[in-house]
């Protein structure tokens, strides 16, 4: 039996959808043969996203070959430790992160961080939802927050793995409504499903989720969503931000692609260029649409300064979890 | 009831027995040093101090069983595990060994698969060292197609991997 | 009858061409990764998602299916023949299998488990069809508390798998519940028993154990005693095929197996391990001759197989009905469904008509081609056990390595791999039976979590396992099953000093 998250999964779909490679021009010499690594394993989000890439790659002619490799093991960091070595000074290896693995390296103590690779650009970033039963009296994020300011032990929430997005985000909020946050009640389940099953079935008050997992709950009338965790409302979905709400909280469950440790500066504005083209070709656009990813990209001076805030957040909420130091 | 006569213990008993023992208080003081932090309900310590009493619990039965007059009606293999060659056990374990150590310094899933086969074999009477690392090769190889071109999962690559 | 009439156009769309050919190509993967140790449907489907891309869904969704459907089926031979069942959902069925292969009734152990898997398919799949709305509210109503009470009458009815000494069978469940706490714990975070080494983090696979202790294990011990006691398995003696008290033997337990697998398959956290554990359970208790099992009782492979499939169906019913998927295959399948923009839930099947029952009708058709493709296979696989010892466990070896490199190309868990195949010999040098480690493995870490989620919803208050009428029933099944033996033996003892 292997059990995969279903977070994992569900960006698990693929990209055979490439039109005829429209060859990158301005491309003089032959394109490189890169290697992409996902710190995970077959089928699971990073890899899906680092096989998209691929996918897009070459068929737009960036690169001649791409080779997707999976390390899988302790939230992404047994792949990095794997890649901060393997991939030191190299200018054809890549790999594909995300939150989780900020998370990951902080809760596992990790000896090797993000810092020691080189940031080469944020992709996608996918909201979270906050939904609550449909016949819930809670309403509203007001309804909820005074909620969890008059009985955070009995306001249950939903979600997936301790110390995930989704866990993050539940402590957030907590936080905001003036509870303490490392008294949040926050249930964890193994995968979407068992946890819509327990807002199905009423036995929590919330829930915790990437948008696309609620969905069709959601549209049934089922799950009632109360906000998301985006910056910005999402294309078509009349649910409100957090932010507009008053509640000052953002998470977005953010992959982003890195280089490995000391490559040269000509090396990364290369890989820098390289992976620009292939986001911005139309191939990609199509590629989100059709795993229902948000774009959310930034190149590489962006994706530090982020990086570096996101680390600090994450540290401090983890931290009022009791899961870092 | 005749009177128990004090006699040698059963050595395997007194052995899985101490394992057990062992085993409960590894997982006892791991338990012990889980930081549970604030939790609802019991902590994740919880259950495995309940492993572990169990195992301590199992440990002292072995321990019991193998001081006890043995059950005549009892002629279980655990007790008379018979002759075992353990030339053969060592050939395969070695193979085994090729494989993780092929993986390890980069050699290649096929070179190592191939040891794996060959030293089985061998391990089972064959003398034809030769030809079983032929037919290893060709049955990794024909795996490492599948795989690599199929399935486009990348199993472990070495020199003669990259040719393909 | 609503139902009926749409089925009918499920068929219709079913038996075009194209689909009855994607559904052929489906059943034939998945037979083929089912029978390869450590590859399971999952990663199949979720390696081929990619590919199917361009395909229309409803073609592609089919050929999920049949792959889904052939893994079950595939599942079952290796464990039979060789003793190394490839996925955990058919470590019970070696038990029985591979000692009917071992006396040289392979072939009619390999045609109960595909005969059992195509009755419980169909039956299940009708389930799918007709009861799904009612299953899924009881799946949806199923909280951890019960989930707690069916891991603990679960725990009770394993002692049917010790063999000859209770102290040995709890010794080796004892093992996998060690192995079960290994790895970082999933509702607090705080990693338990791993020494710092990051691969232990995600804790022990499954895969890896039943793996080792079967397939490693085995192959080991064989070696070390072929010189001794030279034992090879029998290809065939007498018929290949099911005799008519095989047929008697085998049918109530197919049923008995839908009636495990397909509503336990339906519930969220239910699975496909736990029916063949109670499944094989309720067979010893009900065999007229309990002394044959563990000797090869037909029964013993006919239940599970039957229930492991049924499950497979019931994991299709919260999938198309609410959305949710309960294993691996189902939650890359609903991946499939949302790379189409088709989103599984309630509105489903009043939105795609046409796409679902399309999809339940061809799963009566990949049942079927699985049947007309396994039962001439049978042949075949039997032969297996004609390949002379040394290349058969040679080959064992690779297929075991590369199903564990697949999954995790590193030297640590082949290491693991290697170990645990150690233990396996040891083990079964000194006659400690395999299979409680593997389900102690399996049901630990879930009882494990189930029970802190009650008492965390509870805020600590252990009343809510005997407050819902569900646990309470299922506390009180599995309290039976554990006095009743002992009563009754008491009974007789009190009888027998009347006399």
């Amino acid at each position: 039996m292997m059990l995969v998250t279903r977070r994992r999964i569900t960006l698990a779909i693929g990209a055979g959808l490439l039109l005829a490679g429209v060859p990158a021009a301005a491309e003089a010499q032959t394109p490189p043969e890169l290697k992409i690594m996902a710190p995970a394993g077959a089928g699971g989000g990073w890899d899906t996203a680092a096989r998209s890439l691929q996918q897009v790659m070459t068929a737009i002619g960036v690169a001649k070959s791409v080779q997707v490799t999976n390390v899988p093991g302790a939230g992404g960091t047994v792949g990095l430790a794997q890649f901060v070595t393997k991939a030191s000074g190299k200018p054809d290896e890549l790999m594909v992160a995300g939150i989780t693995l900020v998370g990951a390296i902080i809760s596992n103590q990790s000896p090797v961080t993000l810092k020691q690779v080189t940031p080469i650009a944020r992709l996608t970033g996918d909201p979270l939802v906050i939904v609550v039963p449909a016949n819930s009296p809670i309403k509203t994020v007001a309804d909820l927050t005074a909620a969890i300011k008059k009985d955070v032990a009995g306001t249950i929430w939903a979600g997936g793995s301790a110390g995930g997005a989704d866990h993050i985000l539940a402590a957030l909020v907590t936080k905001a409504a003036g509870a303490d946050p490392g008294r949040t009640n926050y249930v964890a389940f193994s995968g979407g499903g068992e946890a819509l099953a327990a807002m199905l079935g009423r036995r929590v008050t919330a829930g915790v989720s990437g948008y696309g997992e609620f969905q069709g709950q959601i549209e049934a009338g089922a799950l009632r969503a109360l906000a998301v965790s985006s910056p910005e409302r999402l294309a078509g979905v009349n649910v409100p931000t957090l932010k507009e709400l008053g509640v000052d909280v953002e998470v977005v469950n953010w992959r982003g692609i890195f280089a490995g440790p000391n490559i040269t500066a000509e090396d990364q504005k290369k890989l820098s260029t390289l992976v620009e083209t292939t986001l911005k070709s139309p191939q990609w656009a199509e590629v989100l649409k059709a795993r229902g990813w948000s774009d959310y990209y930034a190149p590489a001076a962006e994706f530090t300064t982020f990086l570096a805030s996101e680390q600090t957040r994450v540290q401090e909420i983890l931290k009022s979890l009791g899961l870092a130091k | 009831m005749k009177q128990g006569t004090l006699r040698a213990p059963d050595r395997v008993p007194v052995v899985v027995g101490i394992i057990l023992l062992a085993a409960a208080a590894i997982v006892a003081m791991d338990a012990n040093h889980i930081q549970s932090g604030f939790t609802y309900g019991i902590s994740p310590a919880a259950v495995p101090f309940v492993v572990a009493g169990f195992l301590a619990l199992l440990g002292a039965s072995h321990l019991v069983v193998a001081f006890r007059r043995r059950d005549p009606a009892d002629d279980s293999d655990a007790w008379n595990p018979g002759p075992a060659d353990w030339k053969a056990v060592s050939l395969v374990l070695a193979g085994l060994g090729c494989l993780m150590a092929a993986i390890a310094v980069g050699v290649g899933f096929i070179s190592g698969s191939a040891l794996l086969f060959a030293l089985t074999a061998r391990a089972f009477g064959r003398r034809a060292f030769v030809v079983d690392l032929a037919i290893g090769a060709a049955l990794a190889f024909l795996v490492f197609l599948l795989f690599n071109n199929l399935l486009s999962l990348t199993l472990p690559e070495g020199p003669i991997e990259r040719l393909f | 009858m609503d139902s009926l009439l749409a089925l009918g156009h499920g068929f219709v769309v079913a038996f075009e061409p194209t689909n009855l050919l994607f559904a052929a190509i489906g059943v034939v993967l998945g037979t083929a990764v089912g029978v390869l140790p450590g590859i399971g449907p999952a990663l199949t489907v979720a390696l081929l998602l990619p590919v199917t891309f361009k395909l229309d869904p409803g073609g592609s969704l089919i050929m999920f299916a049949g792959i889904y459907y052939g893994g079950m089926y595939g599942g079952s031979t290796t464990a039979i023949l060789l003793n190394t069942p490839g996925e955990s959902a058919s470590v019970v069925t070696a038990l029985e299998g591979n000692q009917m292969a071992r006396s040289g009734r392979g072939g009619p152990a390999l045609a109960t488990a595909a005969i059992g898997s195509f009755v419980a398919g169909t039956i299940a799949t009708f389930g799918l069809a007709f009861l799904a709305p009612v299953l899924v509210r009881l799946a949806v109503n199923f909280g951890p508390w019960d989930y707690f009470a069916l891991m603990v009458l679960a725990f009770v009815t394993v002692s049917a798998t010790f063999g000859s000494s209770p102290l040995r069978g709890l010794t080796s469940l004892a093992l996998g519940l060690t192995l079960g706490i290994v790895g970082i714990d999933q509702l607090t975070g705080r990693a338990r028993l791993t020494f710092g080494v990051p691969q232990l983090f995600d804790g022990i696979e499954v895969t890896t154990l039943a793996v080792g202790l079967f397939a490693i294990g085995e192959a080991l011990y064989v070696a070390s005693r072929h010189l001794y006691a030279p034992e090879k398995p029998i290809p065939v003696k007498g018929s290949l095929w099911m005799t008519r008290e095989d047929w008697r033997r085998s049918w109530k337990p197919w049923l008995r197996g839908v009636g495990f697998g397909f509503p336990i398959g339906a519930l969220p956290a239910g699975g496909a391990e736990i029916p063949t554990f109670l499944s094989y359970t309720t067979e010893r208790r009900l065999a007229k001759n309990p002394e044959e099992f563990g000797r090869g009782a037909i029964e013993g492979v006919a239940g599970p197989e039957a229930a492991n499939n049924a499950s497979a169906a019931g994991t299709l019913v919260p999938l198309l009905t609410l959305g949710l998927p309960t294993s691996a295959t189902a939650a890359i399948m609903l991946a499939g469904f949302q790379q189409y923009g088709l989103q599984p839930g309630p509105l489903l099947f009043t939105k795609e008509p046409a796409l679902v029952w399309g999809l339940i009708a061809s799963l009566f058709i990949a049942n079927t081609m699985l049947i007309i493709l396994n039962l001439p296979l049978i042949g075949i696989w039997v032969r297996l056990l004609a390949i002379p010892l040394p290349w058969l466990y040679a080959g064992i070896l690779v297929f075991a390595a590369m199903g564990t490199i697949a999954s995790d190309p590193s030297v640590v868990e082949l290491a693991m791999l290697v170990g645990f195949g150690i233990i396996g010999f040891l083990m079964r040098r000194y006659d400690h039976p395999i299979a409680p480690a593997v389900v102690g493995l399996i049901l630990g870490p879930m009882a494990d979590n189930q029970l802190r989620r009650s008492l965390q919803m509870s805020l600590g208050d252990p009343m809510i396992l005997l407050q819902n009428p569900g646990s309470a029933t299922l506390l009180a099944i599995a309290a039976l099953a554990l006095v009743a033996p002992v009563l009754l033996k008491g009974l007789e003892r009190f009888q027998a000093q009347e006399d």
